[in-house]
């Protein structure tokens, strides 16, 4: 009886211990408001790199038309000195400009053909993935503590686009017009397809 | 004079694992010149150390002549709740509370889920009667639900340099999961070949009913071994996650896979009653070796499954042979 007291005390202490231990206690609000402070707010960043970034370099986007060729020629040389990626892996991101003609409009892209007769497409439903955030080269990994943050800026991003870029470019876009517009274009290093380009806008 | 092949049969027997490993590392370190390097050597440890927490656990499990298919997504969910508690807490908003959970915390908080959720497989088994092989196969998909619902099908990252110490860590020159995955290697061989426990594992294994007649209680050693076994796995969870630094809601998947192979390889009979821990560490570094050779001679993924999949055909096909023979 006394035995199996002293088991049963030494295994409560035991708990006690590891209680102590393993938890403690704050008030909620006030972790909330910390929290609120010190949380990474993906809009802001992904608002302030759009204008203090991207816009103002879109400027050394990339003759669209000269790359093509360079990918024709010198794959591994166009990748080398025109592509970005934040990922490991055979997707790489290209900031690209370019003028054009639209040839057609359909539900998911604008259909534009360049200066020497090759076309490309520019997204207007499906804006999705890491192009507008990785094309530039001017974000750095070790920005961010974790990839959640890093994916929420592409979402951000990308709504930027939908709502500042593509909206009106959807609503004014004719067919036989004549665009200038300079993007984000995603290729993958071993099977690359120069003659399916989609851009995803950053101006146009 | 010649010696016949039946004078070495046993010693080839006993040592068959250790021959094929052996000749693995002979035949990759001839194919590829980064194998035998001491930076490979440590990957490759590193990268064994949690199929050999996971495998001992399933050892124990398949001594008994039984099988646990849900050591994977008990690894996820324990490493997801550990991740969980230790970056967001539990907020009791009616009483205006937060409950933070320190490092040692979130470990133990692991733990705990792993033993509980195999406890349960246990007592599934053991109270109902039911199969190993489906009540585990029901946990497999309960625990990897439960991972997808505590984490939102999101990983949970950003989980601190603590945290992920143990995961990356090094201790006297070597990875600090290699001391962790010899450590219970060492308490669960000592367990199997020092305690009553572990003869009641065999013998339940051997022949369940005699192990009854002779007054072994059965169902409390097979919980006692599922809850071990789910421990192990939360271990190999926590392991992941910090190695990491981030609890993937997928984690661990097919990891059962891998785990049985390294029993089986390791010369523990399916049947049960047969087999041994060091047996299962020397199939685990089999395992490792082989995902690593294959990985240095740049084998197609897909290749690799058929390679995995053909050396276990290969282990129980002698496992069976050498069993006849005895």
């Amino acid at each position: 009886m006394k035995r199996n007291g002293l088991k049963y005390g030494v295994l409560v202490l035991l708990l006690a211990v590891v209680a102590y231990n393993s938890v403690y206690f704050r008030k909620l609000d006030e972790v909330k408001a910390k929290g609120a402070t010190s949380k990474f707010d993906a809009a802001a960043y992904a608002e302030a790199f759009w204008k203090t970034k991207l816009l103002p370099d879109s400027g050394k986007a990339v003759e669209l038309i000269a790359l093509i060729q360079q990918l024709k020629t010198d794959k591994d040389k166009a990748f080398e000195a025109h592509s970005h990626a934040l990922s490991i892996g055979n997707l790489r991101y290209f900031l690209v400009r370019g003028t054009g003609k639209i040839t057609a409009i359909g539900d998911h892209d604008v259909t534009v053909m360049l200066s020497n007769g090759s076309e490309i497409t520019i997204a207007t439903e499906y804006v999705f993935g890491n192009a507008a955030r990785d094309a530039s080269g001017l974000i750095s990994l070790t920005e961010f503590d974790n990839t959640m943050d890093l994916n929420n800026v592409s979402a951000e991003l990308n709504k930027i686009i939908r709502n500042r870029v593509v909206a009106p470019f959807k609503a004014s876009a004719k067919t036989g017009q004549q665009i200038r517009f300079i993007g984000a274009v995603e290729l993958n290093r071993e099977h690359l397809h120069t003659d399916a380009i989609e851009v995803i806008p950053i101006r146009i | 004079m010649q010696i016949p092949l039946q004078t070495y049969r046993p010693v080839l027997l006993k040592f068959q694992s250790l021959i094929a490993l052996l000749i693995l590392c002979v035949a990759i370190g001839l194919l590829s010149d980064k194998f035998f390097t001491v930076a490979n050597g440590w990957n490759v440890l590193r990268q064994i150390s949690v199929n050999v927490c996971i495998s001992v656990g399933m050892t124990l499990v398949v001594l008994t002549a039984g099988i646990d298919l849900s050591v994977g997504s008990v690894l996820a969910l324990s490493g997801a709740i550990a991740a969980g508690l230790l970056r967001n807490g539990i907020e009791l908003p009616a009483n205006n509370l937060y409950i933070g959970f320190t490092v040692f915390g979130a470990i133990v908080a692991g733990l705990l889920t792993g033993s509980v959720l195999g406890g349960f497989n246990g007592w599934a088994i053991t109270r109902f009667n039911l199969p190993p092989f489906v009540a585990t196969l029901a946990m497999l998909t309960i625990a990897r639900g439960l991972t997808m619902l505590w984490t939102e099908g999101f990983p949970i990252t950003g989980l601190g340099d603590s945290f992920t110490f143990l995961g990356t860590g090094w201790f006297l020159g070597i990875p600090l999961p290699v001391w962790i995955s010899g450590g219970i290697v060492l308490v669960v061989v000592l367990l199997m070949d020092q305690t009553r426990f572990g003869r009641y594992v065999y013998a339940i294994g051997g022949s369940e009913s005699a192990a009854r007649l002779s007054g072994v209680n059965i169902n409390r050693i097979k919980m006692l071994v599922y809850t071990i076994a789910g421990g192990l796995a939360a271990v190999g969870g926590l392991l992941v996650t910090s190695r990491l630094d981030s609890a993937q809601p997928n984690a661990g998947t097919s990891y059962e896979l891998d785990s049985i192979a390294a029993v089986v390889i390791g010369g523990t009979s399916l049947s049960g009653g047969r087999g041994s821990i060091l047996g299962t560490v020397q199939g685990a570094v089999i395992i490792g070796v082989l995902n690593n050779g294959l990985v240095l001679l740049n084998v197609s993924p897909f290749w690799q499954q058929v390679v995995k999949g053909i050396v276990i055909l290969l282990a129980v096909i002698i496992d069976k042979s050498s069993s006849r023979n005895d």
